[in-house]
């Protein structure tokens, strides 16, 4: 132990003096190990880690498959009956709960808060054994049919909303009219499955008979609803294709018989999808961590090659002082545990510093990346973050140790004491300084061309256009505080005076009483009378100001008018692919589509396509350009709007709020946001994605240009007095720089054959993901890296050498004779 | 009257760091006229490497002048310095600066492949023969360095001198690094070279060598103190 202790203190010592060495150890291991354990710890959590629920791969989500005539897939979504069925069946789940994700505002609150409502009976928290701060859970008493006005709260609702009052029980909060007893608050450790939105968190819980379902969608077997939610707990001794067998023929009956008078529908049924909660929870996830960690390794190794250069060239320069304790005697296993004293004290610095960083870098990720990651909220510092961080603190100390002994030729260290010091007798061969630049090109050159491509497809998507204007647009939103919606003909009157009293407004240009297209569209089915083909395009009622407020072009045909709104006319507008997929050759005006009501829709209009960021053709993966779409005129008593604000000007909440309230007082704000902010939530992903890889390119690029850096420059300074001898006998500055990257250029060349390697055998590996990124259109960006590995390289051949070639050819010589 | 190979008036070098000026040479005279062989000799530090790299134009002189076969070569660039190096002068150093990856007769070859007009390589062919004949090296042309004796590196490193024909060879400490008889053979083929024409400065500190010579500089503190320019009749 004393031994240990004077090994490192020495080590301390020797460390001390190269103040520059030390800190850029601990810097770059640091950096990249921190990001190491961040990378680690997410894919642990992702991949490895249970859900935090009791016999949580007992639970399971189940799923209505809408299959048409031919089988296939025409969406996946629930219908409100067909889901009270499987509910009530009471088959193949031990408990099951049902469960409807809205919004809504507490009207009774003082800053009347919008938040995330899931209405749910009272098995989900029970399969979830949902811990409490304050309170209780629902319980039977809250169960379907019973009609009990309770709430709960998450535990930040009640430190947000309520200021953490203790006396939170038994308050009364209302919502859209009616007023909740507060039961329970959820302690601030449960963890919600994110079922249907990743990062969305539920600040209200609601018993499932407060659902804003309407009477007619109660019964309809005709409308999905993509909101409608099915968790349970599987009995133990049926399986997850067991249940969907079992469920299927069950529900499918019932629907057929729900559906039988909808022509549509005809030779349609449903099967049942059983999904492990887990595996809907992490959705597509689970690729993009292991993506992370694939980028974070190769980070660290060519953190890794920049240090063990460092550690080469440190090595090097501490010959003396080895040939030294070698002549009184030390082993070559004393110079070992020598050079592992500073190794292991560097990578301990270093890896404290990763677990700060990988703190820093969790709060970070939930911060930021909470709706694109789930589970986030669930990162800390582990039990695995900790292995891992004392599994790497060895495996690099005893990599560098044993790297920089290895270059110590022990039996040469004598006479490195008997030349005196000159000449250099302690080198790193050639051919390891050319594997050294090599896997340093490697990796760069595959790192630098993947970042590029995530780059260049989020910069893609981000600014790919949409079809349409958001600016100085904005939505809004009413709610109505009563539990009595106004019919059509009552809303209207009172929709006339708002919206004269929103036109008067000095700020507001224009008004439309729609949503913008990224508020959502519906689904609907449609059938063409002329051949009874059947369609499932989205589907929006806008009014006759809709197409001209948001710039969508009209390309045939007639826009609504208000008299089409007011007599409710059956009239629609299709969008361009729409009209293509109706017929081939897009003359579709005139053509009359069936909702199976009496009166079909007349086609009057063609639009242009839009591009909504996510939005995907029903029943495809395909991307939203040519996402068929259909318009009609939508009701005059409607309470969603767009207002066009005039050029630097705004217009705020409460304002809106008073302007309302001067109307009819049961009308308050839902929500008012700018269509340019919601755009830009739409694009978080992808914007999330530019600024990771072009932050990662960055950080790759200059990692790799220092280690690219660093070996040449310790290859260039082991040639000093071959460059100087060379200088004497007659070659120019131009010879030198010649020789130097005539030199490099195998080893680089040999690098760059190694990444398209790497490349080919990434293909084989993941083809599926890899095959659509292959085009031409990656040549540009094939070159881009090449032309900027080059650069690097040659300015990594230059920078070190003019320090010997700028000056009398002696600089280069002193010291070896 | 025999050419003046090389002409050195009033050459003073300082080297200066921080706060300190050290007067390595001070108004040093030379001349070294066609096949004359000098010695330049005195204690360790009195400027004897300065000399010689000053006379090689491996560094640039404080003040003064110098001519090489009359051209002056008193300031020149980086490159110029090189050109004329490459042109006229070869050098032998002590520690042999062979390039270990290089075989002995790319070794030899490597002047030649930095002339301004590349020459053939026939010609480089038979240079490199002839040169490695003179030091009787013909045998060893496709050995690397490291697989030679001190002595035979020191032999290898004189025909690479050798083979732009220099006007002058330059050598400094050419028995330093081996032992007594390798010393030996290598003064040997010195003197072989300068009977037969080769003009050498050599510096060494060996009196037994530096006696060879039929010119003996002494230099002390910076300065000549001696010229024995008549021992042998030139």
């Amino acid at each position: 132990m004393r031994k240990l202790i004077v090994r490192h203190t020495q080590a301390w010592a020797s460390l001390k003096k190269k103040p520059g060495f030390v800190l850029t150890v601990f810097l770059t291991m640091g950096i990249t190990l921190g990001a190491l354990l961040c990378a680690v710890t997410l894919n642990y959590l992702l991949l490895v880690e249970p859900l935090p629920y009791p016999d949580q791969d007992r639970l399971f989500v189940a799923k209505h498959g809408l299959l048409g005539a031919k089988n296939e897939t025409k969406g996946v979504a629930f219908t409100y009956p067909g889901l009270v069925h499987l509910y009530k069946s009471n088959e193949a789940f031990e408990q099951a709960a049902m469960m409807i994700y809205d919004a809504d505002v507490i009207i009774s609150h003082n800053s009347q808060p919008l938040v995330n409502i899931a209405y749910v009976t009272p098995e989900l928290h029970q399969i979830l054994a949902s811990p409490m701060a304050l309170g209780r859970t629902f319980d039977a008493s809250e169960a379907m049919d019973t009609n009990n006005p309770v709430a709960m709260l998450s535990y930040h609702t009640w430190q947000q909303e309520f200021n953490a009052s203790a006396d939170i029980l038994e308050q009364k909060i209302n919502l859209s009219g009616v007023s909740y007893r507060i039961i329970g608050v959820l302690a601030e450790h449960f963890v919600e499955p994110e079922l249907a939105v990743t990062g969305r968190k539920t600040q209200v819980w609601l018993p499932w008979d407060y659902n804003q379902t309407g009477a007619g969608q109660r019964q309809s077997f005709g409308n999905i609803n993509g909101g409608l939610q099915f968790i349970g707990q599987l009995k133990a001794d049926v399986s997850q294709s067991q249940a969907e067998q079992l469920l299927t023929p069950l529900v499918s009956e019932r629907w057929q018989q729900g559906v039988a008078d909808i022509g549509f529908f005809k030779g349609w049924s449903i099967n049942i999808r059983v999904r492990a909660v887990k595996e809907v929870i992490l959705g597509q996830s689970e690729s993009i961590a292991v993506m992370l960690l694939t980028g974070v390794v190769g980070l660290v190794l060519i953190a890794c090659a920049n240090i063990a250069n460092l550690f080469m060239a440190r090595t090097a320069e501490k010959q003396r002082q080895m040939a030294i304790q070698a002549a009184i005697g030390a082993t070559k296993k004393h110079l070992f545990k020598g050079m592992l004293a500073e190794t292991s004290l560097l990578m301990f610095m270093a890896i404290i510093l990763a677990l700060m960083l990988a703190k820093i870098g969790f709060y970070i990720m939930q911060q930021y990346l909470g709706a694109v990651l789930p589970r986030v909220n669930e990162l800390t510092l582990n039990p695995i973050t900790f292995a891992s961080a004392v599994l790497v603190t060895i495996v690099f100390a005893l990599f560098f140790a044993k790297l920089s002994t290895r270059m110590i030729n022990y039996r040469a260290l004598n006479s490195t004491l008997q030349s005196s010091g000159k000449g250099s007798g302690l080198q790193v061969s050639k051919k390891t300084r050319q594997i050294l630049i090599a896997s340093q090109v490697a990796l760069a050159t595959v790192l630098v061309f993947a970042n590029f491509s995530l780059l260049k497809d989020a910069v893609k998507t981000i600014n790919a256009p949409i079809g349409f204007t958001t600016h100085n647009i904005s939505t809004l939103v009413l709610n109505f505080s009563s539990t009595d919606s106004p019919s059509q003909q009552e809303a209207r009157p009172i929709m006339a005076q708002i919206m004269e009293k929103l036109e008067a407004l000095p700020q507001v240009a224009s008004l439309s009483q729609s949503g913008s297209p990224l508020d959502g569209f519906g689904v609907r089915a449609l059938t063409n009378v002329a051949n009874n083909e059947r369609y499932t395009p989205y589907f929006k009622g806008v009014d006759h100001v809709y197409f001209n407020m948001i710039e969508q072009q009209l390309l045939q045909g007639d826009n609504f008018t208000l008299v089409d709104r007011r007599d409710n006319t059956n009239v629609m507008i299709v969008n361009r692919a729409f009209a293509k997929q109706l017929k081939a050759d897009g003359d579709v005006l005139g053509l009359h589509l069936s909702t199976g009501a009496p009166d079909p829709f007349k086609i009057v209009g063609i639009v242009k396509d839009i591009a909504i960021p996510g939005d995907t053709a029903i029943g495809k993966d395909s991307a939203a350009a040519g996402v068929p779409r259909a318009y009609v005129p939508n009701p005059l008593g409607g309470q969603t709007f767009m207002l066009k604000l005039n050029p630097d000007q705004s217009v705020s909440r409460q304002q809106l709020g008073k302007l309302l309230a001067e109307v009819d007082s049961r009308y308050s704000v839902f929500s008012f946001n700018a269509a340019s902010d919601i755009l830009t939530q739409s694009l978080f992903a992808e914007i999330t994605t530019a600024v990771t890889t072009a932050v990662l390119a960055s950080l790759v690029f200059l990692l790799a240009g220092i280690g690219l850096y660093g070996i040449l420059s310790y290859g260039t300074q082991l040639r000093r007095f071959e460059l100087g001898a060379r200088m004497a006998i007659g070659a120019t500055r131009k010879h030198l720089v010649s020789m130097i990257i005539v030199d490099n250029t195998k080893p680089v060349l040999v690098g760059f054959i190694a990444s398209v390697v790497l490349f080919a055998l990434t293909y084989i590996g993941l083809s599926e993901y890899m095959q659509p990124l292959l085009n031409w259109q990656v040549l540009p960006l094939v070159l881009a890296t090449l032309v900027l590995i080059i650069l690097v390289t040659l300015f990594a051949c230059y920078w070190p050498l003019r320090q010997y070639i700028n000056q009398p050819a002696i600089f280069s010589l002193r010291g070896s004779d | 009257m025999t050419e003046i190979k090389i002409e050195m008036k009033n050459i003073s070098k300082i080297f200066e760091t921080d706060d300190v000026e050290t007067h390595a040479l001070k108004d040093v005279d030379i001349v070294i006229r066609a096949g004359e062989y000098v010695s330049i000799a005195g204690p360790s530090g009195c400027g004897k490497s300065t000399l010689l790299s000053l006379l090689g134009l491996l560094d640039m002189s404080s003040a003064g002048s110098y001519t090489i076969e009359g051209l002056d070569v008193s300031s020149l660039s980086l490159d110029q310095a090189a050109a004329i190096r490459n042109e006229k002068i070869g050098f032998v150093f002590q520690a042999f600066n062979l390039i270990d990856e290089l075989s002995v007769f790319d070794n030899v070859a490597l002047p030649l492949q930095y002339k301004k007009e590349l020459p053939t390589d026939e010609f480089i062919k038979a240079r490199v023969e002839t040169c490695l004949k003179m030091v009787e090296m013909s045998h060893r042309v496709n050995h690397k360095p490291n697989q030679l004796s001190g002595g035979q590196q020191q032999r290898i490193a004189i025909a690479r001198a050798l083979v732009a024909d220099p006007a002058i060879l330059l050598v400094d400490e050419p028995t330093g690094n081996l032992d007594s008889q390798s010393g030996d053979t290598v003064m040997a083929v010195l003197a072989q070279l300068n009977k037969n024409g080769t003009t050498i400065c050599m510096v060494t500190h060996d009196a037994r060598y530096a006696d060879m010579a039929n010119i003996q500089l002494r230099l002390l503190d910076g300065q000549i103190v001696k010229d024995e320019s008549l021992k042998v009749a030139v």
